[in-house]
């Protein structure tokens, strides 16, 4: 990737025209593309168009949005709902968390009626859910209403990590008590991308 | 500030109006609402008027008090102005709701007041270093109908111009001290000569183009307006961008020529109704509130 | 006034033992062949330092220094509203301007004054514009300008300051706000006016006495912020926004290269 061009906010790039469409870091104004970020200017052809980008050099500014896949921790369970800490957006780490939160409508897509809180999630779980919503001044409404979502990451009463034996049990490898929770199946290409990672 | 809800539709309807000069409640874009000014209101205060603009009401006292002047300027007097955004013009203003607008509106007004020529501080001095008149100008708005700014700047000029402030002779002591002697007869008293004294203009910027005197709802429509503060002769005193826009350089040009042009015109209106008021004498009838 | 028990706060009420001098010492705005006092010519600007990335905990910071005037500025988020407020899908913006206590020949006091306020908001009101608020919805941009030394045009200092310091941070804005400030006196303009140039309420002179700041952004030749105090006739102040605007022109491209260097010293 090219890092040459440096541009800084109100920089013109380019005029926008049915060869191109502007991404992230960009913004339109009378026909032509302007920068909105300082960073560098990326260009890369998606769909025979030419998608014009500026990156910033430094981690990018995200906020929870909808539909985007955010990883929380626990802190607060109650039987209406749960609390949240958002500690990722995607893959980017968040400087600060955002709160969030989990109605009990919302952990699983079936049986909604018979979910009781306790048995699905547990202060310090690590989950991966979905924003559902904004949500009002406080918190994010998250959801794990998919068989990907829920909790990844949760540990034994002994203080061991524990393994994931069903969709909804969790086991410690070192006492062999089993717990509930609302198990995420996490999909292959993230274990990967974990892995590549360390 | 007090805000109204509106939706796209009605925004559009205020905005294309704008365009063609008509305003919602049939004025053109130089026109200000209906006022009405009444000046000596309160008993206890040394100068007062009260202003109503269409839904605006404001209330101002001055009251004039001894004090000791600034070690910088030790031979005038001062103004000080304070804006109570009382809960009676909206629940909002409970407590310290109506704060960061109470101090925009007093800024604003000590700023355009703030020059050698708005008004005259130095008779103000009683005693150069030591005793001086000190003005507190309180503001009290009532009700928010829109354009609190000019509503409170002339209500504030027409309280000045009301103001009566006693005259006091400054006696030798027997050990040498100063003594202040203060008139009690309220015939014996030194008025203020308000002919310098700014009106703030604001013009609020809708769509493409400007208006005076907006209504609370054209004010939702505005992202940014220009505050100006400008005497009857049509010097600037004040000027200041207000809002979350940004101009066109060109249009500020614009609503600075129209600013003046109307502010001008303000000034010089007010002060012949004021003296006009002030003529009548003791004929004038009392009107007062709801009256 | 409450009074701050962790701070130091003095006697309630001290004076400036300067104010009580004989016979102040009263500067002429020009000296005898009207020149200004630091050599400049009227319409020359001081020398600018300015640098992005100055404090490492803060998303964007920048320092200025335009010789004695030194402001520093940090933007964090965006970051969660702490304050209970309204929902809003669009991003909030909030400045605070404070001047250091030793910052100005009088000692300031640590709770924000009327004027800081004042220069909050319109610090506020100069970012506002060039910010893109609709990204980061419920969420909050906090921006913090410190003046740590002030000899003159403080306000037009911090807002570049902090359009540096927010374009540093990543935030996405439309343009960059850059502003220049103005003195006038009577038939003299002098740009970017010191301590004693700038226009004080207590000296009395004749009409177009009076200072000026503006706020621009020069890619979309808008206006950001404008303020203006004293007493100036229409056409004189339109001619001084003019040349306001005409000098924040002249900046853009030293800032933009301060921000283009800052960037590449990260690579």
């Amino acid at each position: 990737m090219a890092k040459s061009v440096v541009c800084i906010p109100g920089q013109k790039l380019c005029r926008l025209s049915e060869e191109n469409c502007n991404g992230n870091g960009t913004y339109v104004r009378n026909g032509y593309v302007y920068s909105s970020l300082a960073g560098y200017l990326c260009t890369q052809t998606v769909n025979d168009k030419v998608l014009v980008e500026v990156r910033s050099a430094k981690d990018q500014n995200i906020v929870p949005s909808v539909g985007a896949i955010v990883t929380a921790k626990i802190t607060n369970v109650n039987p209406r709902f749960c609390k949240c800490l958002i500690q990722n957006v995607g893959q980017t780490q968040l400087r600060e968390p955002f709160r969030g939160m989990i109605r009990k409508e919302d952990v699983r897509a079936t049986e909604k009626d018979k979910v009781e809180m306790y048995n699905c999630f547990r202060p310090g779980d690590i989950i991966v859910a979905k924003v559902l919503s904004l949500g009002d001044a406080h918190s994010y409404i998250l959801t794990t209403a998919e068989n990907e979502l829920g909790v990844v990451l949760a540990t034994s009463d002994a203080g061991y990590t524990m393994v994931p034996i069903s969709w909804c049990e969790m086991q410690c490898p070192h006492s062999l008590m089993k717990e509930q929770r609302k198990v995420a199946k996490v999909q292959q290409q993230y274990i990967e991308y974990a892995d590549n990672k360390t | 500030m007090a805000d109204v809800l509106l939706s796209d539709a009605e925004k559009t309807f205020i905005l294309h109006g704008i365009q063609d000069n008509l305003r919602e409640d049939g004025r053109g874009c130089d026109d200000y609402r209906h006022m009405e000014i009444e000046t000596d209101v309160v008993s206890n205060t040394s100068g007062s008027a009260r202003l109503r603009l269409a839904n605006t009401d404001v209330l101002v006292g001055v009251k004039a008090e001894l004090g000791v002047p600034e070690p910088i300027k030790p031979n005038q007097g001062r103004l000080e102005f304070f804006v109570d955004c009382s809960a009676n013009a909206t629940p909002e203003f409970e407590g310290r709701g109506g704060e960061v607008l109470a101090t925009e509106i007093s800024t604003i007004l000590s700023r355009a007041y703030d020059n050698p020529n708005a008004l005259d501080l130095k008779s103000l001095s009683v005693i150069p270093g030591s005793q001086c008149w000190i003005l507190y100008v309180d503001i009290l708005l009532l009700e928010c109908g829109g354009n609190l700014f000019d509503a409170a700047s002339i209500a504030v000029k027409a309280a000045l111009f009301s103001t009566k402030i006693p005259n006091v002779s400054v006696l030798k002591g027997d050990e040498g001290q100063m003594e202040l002697e203060i008139s009690d007869d309220p015939y014996d008293v030194k008025q203020l000569d308000i002919s310098s004294c700014p009106c703030l203009v604001t013009l609020s910027k809708i769509g493409y183009f400007h208006v005076v005197d907006a209504s609370q709802k054209e004010e939702a429509c505005c992202l940014a307006r220009v505050i100006m503060g400008i005497t009857q002769t049509g010097l600037v005193t004040a000027l200041k961008k207000e809002g979350s826009g940004s101009l066109d350089p060109e249009s500020v040009f614009d609503m600075m020529e129209t600013g003046k042009k109307v502010g001008e015109i303000l000034g010089k209106n007010l002060t012949a109704v004021l003296k006009e008021e002030a003529a009548l004498g003791k004929k004038r009838k009392l009107v007062g509130f709801l009256r | 006034m409450p009074i701050d028990t962790r701070r130091i706060t003095g006697p309630e009420t001290s004076q400036t033992p300067y104010s009580f001098c004989k016979e102040p010492e009263k500067k002429a705005l020009l000296d005898e062949n009207q020149e200004r006092w630091d050599g400049r010519s009227h319409d020359q600007m001081r020398p600018t330092f300015l640098r992005a990335g100055v404090i490492s905990q803060a998303k964007g910071s920048a320092y200025i220094e335009l010789n004695k005037t030194k402001v520093i500025c940090a933007v964090y988020g965006p970051r969660e509203i702490t304050r209970r407020e309204e929902f809003s899908m669009k991003g909030q913006l909030t400045c605070e301007f404070k001047f250091a206590t030793f910052s100005c020949q009088l000692r300031r006091q640590h709770q924000p004054d009327n004027q800081e306020k004042d220069l909050s908001i319109q610090l506020l009101e100069a970012l506002e514009p060039a910010v893109c608020l609709h990204k980061f919805p419920k969420a909050q941009v906090n921006v913090y300008a410190t003046v740590l030394e002030n000899d003159g045009s403080a306000l037009a200092a911090a807002i570049t300051c902090a359009s540096v310091a927010l374009a540093y941070a990543g935030i996405e804005m439309y343009d960059l706000v850059l502003s220049a400030s103005l003195r006038l006196a009577g038939d003299i303009v002098l740009l970017d006016p010191s301590e004693n140039e700038e226009f004080k309420p207590q000296m009395d002179l004749q009409v177009n006495n009076g200072s000026l700041t503006v706020g621009y952004m020069p890619s979309l030749n808008q206006i950001s912020a404008l303020t203006s105090s004293g007493e100036c006739q229409l056409d004189v102040l339109t001619k001084a926004i003019k040349l306001c605007i005409e000098n924040c022109q002249k900046v853009y491209p030293v800032i933009q290269h301060c921000l283009m260097k800052s960037k590449n010293l990260e690579e």
